[in-house]
Formats: structure tokens, sequence, C-alpha cells
């Protein structure tokens, strides 16, 4: 909000410098952004937060200034030579809906000659971000800046009955602000009406039908207070705030409603002459007792953690208008009406604070009984999965949780993605973050396609984050790990694409690192992965993963340049960290044989792993595959599969005999049950 | 007997391996001699095992294929040798790069949240999660936002279906903590967050990372050292810090807190327009409603609680430029972090 720095001098008494007064503001919690020369004047951007809306205007914030100690604050001097004529033969009042409106105060200044304003005034306006209209409502303007006090000016010989309503809108009831916006309004909102129809809308904006124009004659200032809820829902059903609309919703001053309608009625006066009449129709004149808090000066300093002298405090507090009253250990302050954000012996420690100096209260490190911390909820898991992605060779990323209708659509095709419906955002920013991922693979499908158009030669990306389905009436969330992998297998490999096998093995060492055991892979039908190229990985009866190329569609849809391995895993499915344990060294030397089976394309490796496990000697320990081979010398539709299989007796050596004997035993075993040969 | 011809055979082969040297032919004619399929000298011991008393037939057995092993050792020595010695002149260019497994690099914004966990384990505070999902109550109204009230304006919220939205701070896990679990609190909640706002310097989703201390005697000296010293140990044990009053709906007092300048150490440079200050957490002490709605006596508790942008301070700290740019999974940015664990 801007600020003219000789206005709110005009309200002190006693000089500082804008460099010493910006600073001290910005101490105490009025943040003096950005200033700027204009003219003669200095206008400042003050950052004014939501709680004080006694501070968004020229006086409020030249209070905080004499607090701060730049100077005192003048009083408030208003005086307005009244004609004889009673305000009440003129104009009428009539409240309906106290509760939206406490008070409303009226005046009426007749004879008035509406024209520019002088330019001392249109410059005060224009420094401070408000374009000058005419005599009449820059006054309104100004007063507004100058107390913070939203007004409106009405051409009163307009209003029919020259009566004012306050009362909620008729269903339908339509009404053109000053914006040249019509508007329909609603029961909820409340408006000021005359005889016949809505003439403003209350505390948002006025109306076209009812505006000062060059030919008024005769003003019906309004000075109000309206409720600040029914004005936020007014402003917010129809899209629009203004001056007037964020001073009401943050709380106007409900006794500065008097003072403003004669600060307006005096200005007038003096720029456009006429006459003002006798007396103001105030609603409600009697306002409500001010608010009393109490609060001891001990537990301040115990909050604070150092002594806060007595005299201080009730120095700052007199200077905020807060009438301190020291009992002892007890101060008993009355809130005034201006000060909203006030209710709470906490809120007074807070004037007090921030006026001592927040860098003046001593820094001591509390003193814990030591215990020590520990990661809750879903970090442990989180963060071993991503210790899982980094020792895989991934590169972490953190991609949006959002995405667009069609990719999230297409990459939440499969077992994983459909565990729930899609939830959608209400007011996205745009179709591309409309729906949240089922699959982290929406965001990382889209960041490994711009590393491919960059020209990466390789791509090896994860994320571990979570996803959102529909469930019900529910929204639930799942910790997921999903990695793409792209372009060649690495160095000395250029020539050779990365392959399922590469994806796979990246996913192998994820699960191992995750203590997934166990884990059973076979083919997957999923539109998200390309037929016949994609896995799921089961454990039990559970889908844990899934992971091949992704299918073709999806890929153009994401407009990617070059096939993609993706893959995702659901870390709900992920056991609790092992204990390590050690298990003793084999005391007796192995006997390493090789097989080579050769077998048709149906026949899988799990299932021929499968069948060996069954079939052979206790004594065989591990099986490693040594090299598959397709091509001259084996039928189109058959591979051959070299396998290193190593014996072990726990207790004693084997002999080459015994190997021998359990080996071709085996080969016998497998010739029977599959459809297999041997070289 | 037996026994002293198997020794006799390993001297031998000792003999005429010595005498082939590291000629590749030669060695291959010791090989055949001795170890050959048909004909070597080896078959020949198996063939004489049969015909030994029963006996004497373990101890040969053991003592040949002890021998076996040996020959087919030092054969293949011998091979090696052969093999090194053809090669004499030729040297391996050890400067061509390896075939090395990928390096994986965690996320700068994993970096900095795992530095700064760090630093508040050590001083005994837990890591707490909670649903990125939320309810208004959570979000807003235990948080001391009323509802309809204009503080809500300030976070953009982005709304899901049935009055759920996107959390816009980890806050709401301040609420979720004091719901389950009685004082002494101490907890740091890091996690994503959502604002309905996309521009040079924001993103609709970032990360935060927000703190809670609630317990009997806690003062606002206990917030400010407790703050200077995670910013002393994450950034520089020099860094300036200075507290100024600000307003948050679920502290008082508020402050926000600013570090000097990264960029001009506190000269003043267009980065911090001049000031020579950069806010970088907000904080203050927990507002008695908030204690109220979480059913904490704020007769006996007292509390403080700050948060902070993770991904601010991954700028700040490794000298990214763009906030965007941390989101694009731009392994060009991304692999600038391998080999860095936290």
């Amino acid at each position: 909000m801007k600020f003219s720095l000789a206005w709110l001098c005009d309200h002190l008494e006693g000089k500082s410098s804008a460099a010493e007064m910006a600073q001290r503001l910005t101490a105490v919690g009025v943040n003096v952004e950005l200033q700027e020369t204009s003219g003669d004047d200095v206008v400042w951007d003050v950052d004014v937060t939501t709680n004080r809306p006694d501070a968004m205007n020229h006086r409020g914030l030249a209070r905080e200034a004499a607090a701060a100690g730049c100077g005192t604050l003048k009083p408030l001097a208003v005086s307005v030579p009244e004609g004889a004529t009673p305000v009440g033969e003129l104009a009428r009042l009539t409240v309906e809906d106290e509760a939206g409106c406490p008070r409303y105060c009226t005046r009426v200044v007749r004879g008035v000659k509406v024209g520019p304003s002088p330019a001392w005034l249109a410059t005060r306006l224009e420094r401070c971000g408000i374009r000058p209209i005419n005599n009449i409502v820059d006054a309104t303007n100004h007063v507004l800046l100058d107390v913070g006090h939203p007004l409106h000016a009405f051409d009163l010989p307009l209003l029919a009955g020259s009566e004012i309503r306050v009362r909620r809108a008729r269903a339908g009831e339509g009404l053109t602000t000053l914006d040249g916006v019509s508007r329909t309004l609603t029961p909820e909102d409340l408006v000021i009406a005359d005889g016949k129809r809505a003439v403003a809308i209350a505390g948002v904006m006025g109306g076209a039908n009812t505006e000062i124009g060059p030919a008024t004659r005769d003003v019906l200032i309004e000075s109000a207070y309206f409720a600040p809820i029914s004005v936020r829902r007014t402003a917010k059903r129809h899209g629009v705030s203004t001056e007037a609309s964020q001073r009401f919703e943050r709380g106007a001053d409900r006794a500065m409603a008097r003072t403003a309608v004669d600060l307006a009625a005096e200005l007038i006066l003096r720029l456009a002459g006429g006459e003002v009449l006798a007396g103001v129709l105030d609603s409600a004149p009697v306002l409500p007792a001010p608010r009393a808090i109490e609060f001891s000066l001990r537990r301040l300093s115990a909050f604070a953690g150092c002594e806060i002298p007595r005299e201080f405090v009730a120095k700052v507090l007199a200077a905020l208008d807060l009438a301190p009253q020291v009992a002892g250990d007890t101060v008993t302050c009355t809130v005034p009406s201006h000060r909203v954000d006030l209710e709470l012996p906490e809120d007074l420690y807070e004037e007090v604070l921030r006026h001592f100096g927040y860098d003046n209260v001593p820094s001591v490190l509390p003193a814990f009984a030591v215990k020590p911390g520990k990661r809750l909820g879903t970090w442990p898991l989180t963060e071993r999965a991503r210790n899982a992605l980094v020792a895989a060779g991934a590169a972490e990323a953190l991609t949006y949780s959002f995405s667009s209708e069609e990719l999230e659509g297409a990459t939440a095709a499969s077992a994983l993605g459909e565990r729930g419906g899609v939830v959608r955002v209400e007011n996205p920013l745009s179709g591309r973050l409309a729906v949240l991922r089922r699959s982290l693979l929406a965001g990382l499908v889209e960041a490994a396609g711009g590393n491919l158009r960059r020209g990466a030669e390789r791509v090896l990306l994860g994320e571990v984050g979570r996803v959102f389905f529909a469930r019900g009436t529910e929204i639930v969330e799942e910790e997921r790990l999903a990695l793409t992998l792209a372009g060649t297998a690495g160095p000395w490999d250029v020539a050779r694409a990365a392959d399922f096998l590469d994806l796979k093995g990246v996913v192998e060492v994820v699960l191992a690192e995750l203590g997934v055991e166990a884990a059973a892979w076979r083919p997957s039908t999923a539109r998200l992965l390309a037929s016949g190229e994609g896995a799921e990985v089961l454990v039990g009866d559970r889908v844990v993963a899934i992971a091949g190329r992704l299918s073709e569609p999806t890929a153009e849809a994401f407009d990617l340049p070059a096939p993609l391995w993706v893959a995702e895993v659901d870390l709900g499915a992920v056991a609790a960290e092992r204990a390590p344990s050690f298990q003793l060294l084999p005391r007796f030397p192995a006997v390493t044989a090789d097989l080579t089976v050769r077998h048709g394309l149906s026949l899988s490796y799990a299932e021929l792993l499968g069948t060996i496990r069954v079939a052979a000697s206790e004594w065989l320990e591990t099986v490693s595959p040594v090299v598959r081979y397709r091509g001259e010398g084996v039928g189109a539709e058959e591979v051959k599969t070299t396998l290193r299989l190593v014996y072990r007796h726990p207790e004693r050596s084997l002999t080459q005999e015994e190997v021998n004997a359990a080996h071709f035993a085996l080969m016998d075993t497998l010739a029977r049950k599959l459809a297999v040969s041997f070289q | 007997m037996a026994l002293e011809t198997l020794e006799r055979a390993r001297q031998e082969f000792l003999a005429a391996l010595a005498e082939a040297g590291s000629d590749p032919a030669r060695v291959e004619t010791v090989r055949v001699r001795f170890a050959g399929r048909r004909s070597g000298l080896l078959r020949d011991l198996e063939d004489a095992l049969k015909l030994l008393p029963r006996e004497e037939k373990p101890s040969y057995g053991k003592a040949l294929n002890e021998l076996k092993k040996f020959i087919e050792e030092r054969l293949a020595a011998a091979h090696r040798a052969a093999a090194d010695a053809s090669k004499r002149g030729e040297v391996a260019d050890v400067t061509l790069p390896g075939r090395r497994p990928a390096l994986g690099a965690y996320h700068p914004v994993t970096l900095v949240r795992r530095e700064i966990e760090e630093i508040f384990l050590r001083m005994g505070y837990s890591v707490a999660d909670g649903p990125e999902a939320e309810d208004d109550w959570h979000n807003f109204e235990a948080l001391n936002f009323p509802p309809d009230h204009p503080a809500r304006d300030t976070q953009d919220t982005f709304f899901l279906k049935g009055g759920m939205l996107l959390r816009t701070h980890t806050s709401p896990v301040q609420i979720r903590t004091m719901e389950t679990t009685p004082p002494p609190i101490r907890v740091i909640i890091p996690g994503r967050v959502y604002r309905c706002d996309s521009d040079l310097r924001h993103t609709p989703m970032f990360h935060q990372v927000e703190g809670l201390v609630v317990d009997e005697g806690i003062t606002f000296g206990h917030l400010k050292a407790t703050l200077e010293a995670f910013v002393h140990v994450l950034f520089d044990p020099e860094m300036g810090v200075r507290f100024r009053p600000s307003f948050f709906p679920f502290t008082e007092p508020s402050a926000e807190v600013d570090i000097t300048c990264v960029f001009c150490r506190g000269k003043g440079c267009a980065v911090c327009t001049g000031s020579g200050w950069m806010e970088i957490l907000g904080a203050g002490m927990v507002d008695p409603r908030v204690f109220r709605f979480c059913n904490v006596d704020p007769a006996r508790y007292t509390g403080f609680a700050f948060g902070c942008g993770l991904d601010r301070v991954a700028m700040l700290k490794y000298g990214i430029p763009d906030l965007r740019m941390q989101f694009s999974g731009d392994e060009r940015l991304l692999r600038q972090f391998e080999g860095i664990r936290r």
C-alpha cells in the first residue's frame, strides 16, 4: 500500500527523517518495502499485514510511527459548520439488517458545485495510487486514505424518496456498479437501497444510478460500519476487491464512522461549497463497551525470556492508545475500536515485544531433557526408497503432483495406477495441472522427454513421492517410487540401446535395496506398457511393481523422440528394513558345472530355473546365467541358455564324480519334464 | 611306493615347466604331456589307481587329486605368464575411461532437507509427516484462519472435492502432532506444499520445513536462539540474523527472520533490493487459540513454531538461479549433485 511521507507528517508533532522513520516502522513490523521520491514528497510502499486494517491509512501509520519513537500523534481536529435545516428534512435512514450493518451515519451537503479537485488533493491521491475523479468523490477518498474509513457519496435527488434503506438484496435484483458491470444480486448480498431499488453493494461498490456527476447539487455522504464476513462473502461472490471491501473485510473502525462523515462534510464544504445540513443520521450512536484485556507483567517477562521494564510497557501501550492501567503485577488495557486484532494477553505481549525490539530479547537455547529424535510416519520408508534410487544410479527428480487429464490417464493405465479414481483440482491453474497424479510417471515421463529432446544420450531419472486416489468419498495417498530409463546402455556400450534387462536390473537393485524378496515377474497387459514388453512384479497376489517399455500411444502423447523404459514400485508393499545378520562362511569347497540348455522360446527362464531348483540335488547352491544364444545353429523359435551351477556340501568336500552324477541326473529330469535338449 | 610315483611326477612336471619358460608353445607341450586328456601322465596315474590294493586306494586317490589341482593351477599361471610375455612392450592405456556403474544423485532439495533434518535430529527433534490432501480444519481453522477470513487470501489454495484441499503449508502437521502427542513436543515437518500461483518466483508446488516446540516455560528467547543456531549451522557461523515483527494467524507474536544477503554479504544488491538482508524464515510463539483448538492448555504450555522454504534454501546454498528449474527433471542440473551424500 502506498503512503505519502508528507501526509504522514501532517499527523505528527516533531520531525524524523524519512530513513529513520522507515527503519523504525520496519523494526516494529510495518515493513516499508520501497521508497521513491515524487516531487517534494517521498512515496512509500508499505506492507501492512492483514491483521492491521487500522494501519491501512496515514493516521494509523502515523500512530505506529509515534509509538515507535518518531514524534507524537496530533489530535484529530474536526469542526463542521452546519446550516439551520436539519438533515432529517431532506433524507431518511432505515437499517433493516443491523447484523450486516451495525452502524450507518450520513450527512447531507446541499448546493455543492462539482468540479475538479485542487492540485494538492489530486497529487496526494495520485501518489497513493488513486485516480482523481471530481472534488466530491476525491474528498471521500481523501478521508479514506487519511483515517481509513471507506465512504460513499450519493447524488441525493436521484435517491427515490430521498431515503436510504440498508437491506438484503431481493433474489435476482440487478445493479450496474460504478465499474460499469451489470450485476445480479442474491439475498445474501447486503445492499444500500432507496425507496425503490438497490443503489450500492454495501461496503463493496456504489451503483451507477446514483453516481455523483457534473450536475450533482445535493450530496448524501455514507459512512457506515459493515460486518466483515458479509462484505467478504459478497466481494468474493462478485469477484471484486475494492479499497472499501479490503478494509471492511479486515475490520473497519465503528467509532470512526461518525468522525469520518464529519471530515468528509468539512472537506466537501471547503472544496465544493454549499451547506452542510444540521445533524447526522446515525443508526447506532451508542458504541459497544470497549474490550478490556488484563495481563501479568511477570508472565510477559517469562514469555519473552527476559525482564521487560514496567515503565517501557506502560509507555508503549499508552502510545498505542491502549490506556494501560498498571496495578502491581497487573496491567489492564482498554482496546480502542480501531484495534480489531487485540483480544488476548498474548496479543498485547506482541505489541510490547515488537516495540521493545525482537533483537533486544537475548537468545537462549532451550534446555531440553535429552531424548534422541527419530523419523516418524512414512519418512523411514521414503528415505530408504530415495537411497535405493540413488544406489541404482538414478538422478532423483521432483516433479509436480499435477498433470493433465490426458497424460495422467495414460500413465495411470496399470495395476498400480488403477487403484482408485482420479482426484481433480477444482480450481486448476491450467489444463496441464488439472488432476492429481495416480502414477509418478505423469511427471517423470515428461521430464525424461525433456532430457531426450535436449539431446541426452542416456536418461536414468527417478522420483519418490505420493500419488492420490479417489476412493468413495476419501482421498487416499500412497507412497511410490518410479524410474525412467532411455538411450544407450552406458560407456563403452554406446552402440547398444537400453533394453528390458537394463531396466529390470535397475528395478532389481531397487527392490533388493528395499528388501523386497520373493518377487515374481510375469508379463503384463497394462495399456501403459508396450504389448509384449511389459511386466508386473508380484509378491504373493499383490502387484508391487510394474516395468516395461512405455506404449507407443502414450509415448506419442508425451511427444517422446525415443523409446522409454519405465517402472513404478508401490512402497506400501515394502517390508520393514531387514535386520543385518551374519551367516557362517562355508567350510568346504564348491564345485562348478556349466549347463547349456537348448529350448523353445515359450519356456521362460523362471520356469527353467524353477524346474532345476525342484529337480536338482540338495547340494545345488546357486544358479546364474552365463549366456543366451539365438542365431545360427539354433532354430528360429529356439534359444540356447548356458547356466552356471554351483554345488556344495555343508559338511564335506564333494568329489567330481558325485557332482557329475548329480549333474547328469538333473539333465535327465529336465529332459523328461521340459522340452529341452543339451549340447 | 605309489605315493612316491606321484611325487616323482610332480618333480618332473616342475622341471619341464621351468624349462618351457614363458614360451606359449612349449607350455602347451608340457600341458599335453602331463594333463592331456587322452595320453597325459595324469591319465596314466588315474588308471594306476584301479590296480592298487584296496587299502592303498584312499591315500593315493587323495594325493592324486591334490596333484591334479596343483598341475592345473601351475599350468594356468604359466599360460598367463606366457600371455603377458607375448604382450611385453605393449602398455595398457590406463587413461581410458572405466566401465563404471552409474552414480546416482540426490535432488538438491533432498540434500538440503536432510541437512536440516540432521541439525534438528541432533537437537532432539523428531521428523514428522502428514497428508498432502488436507481438510479445512487442519490447514486453516485450527491454525486460527477462521472461515471467511482475509488471511486465507494469502494462501492461494487449490481445492479438491468434498471440502478437501491441497495443503498450502506444512503447518497442518503441527495440529496433527498436537492432536496426537502430549507435550513436550519437538518436531520438524518437511514436505510438499501447494499454492495456486505460478510465475518467475512461484511454482504451484514447492517444499517447506516446519518446526514446532511445545513445553512448559518455552520463551521467545528460546525461539530466537534455536533459529540462530539453525542458520549458523546451515549457512555460516558468522551469518547475520535479524528478527522482524510480522503476522501469521497461528503465532503471536510473529516474526520474519532475515539473514545477511548471501550474494552481497550485506552490502546491498539487486537480489536483496539493496537492504543487505534476505527473508528466510517465518516464525513465532504458538497462538493460544491454536493450543485451545488442539486441547493443549495455554495456561501451562507455551511453544514456538517456524517454517522455511526448502527450495529457496537449496537455491541460496547451491546458487541455483531459478526455482522452476528444480522441478524440470533436467539431468544436466540433477547430475551436478552426483556423489553428494547427506
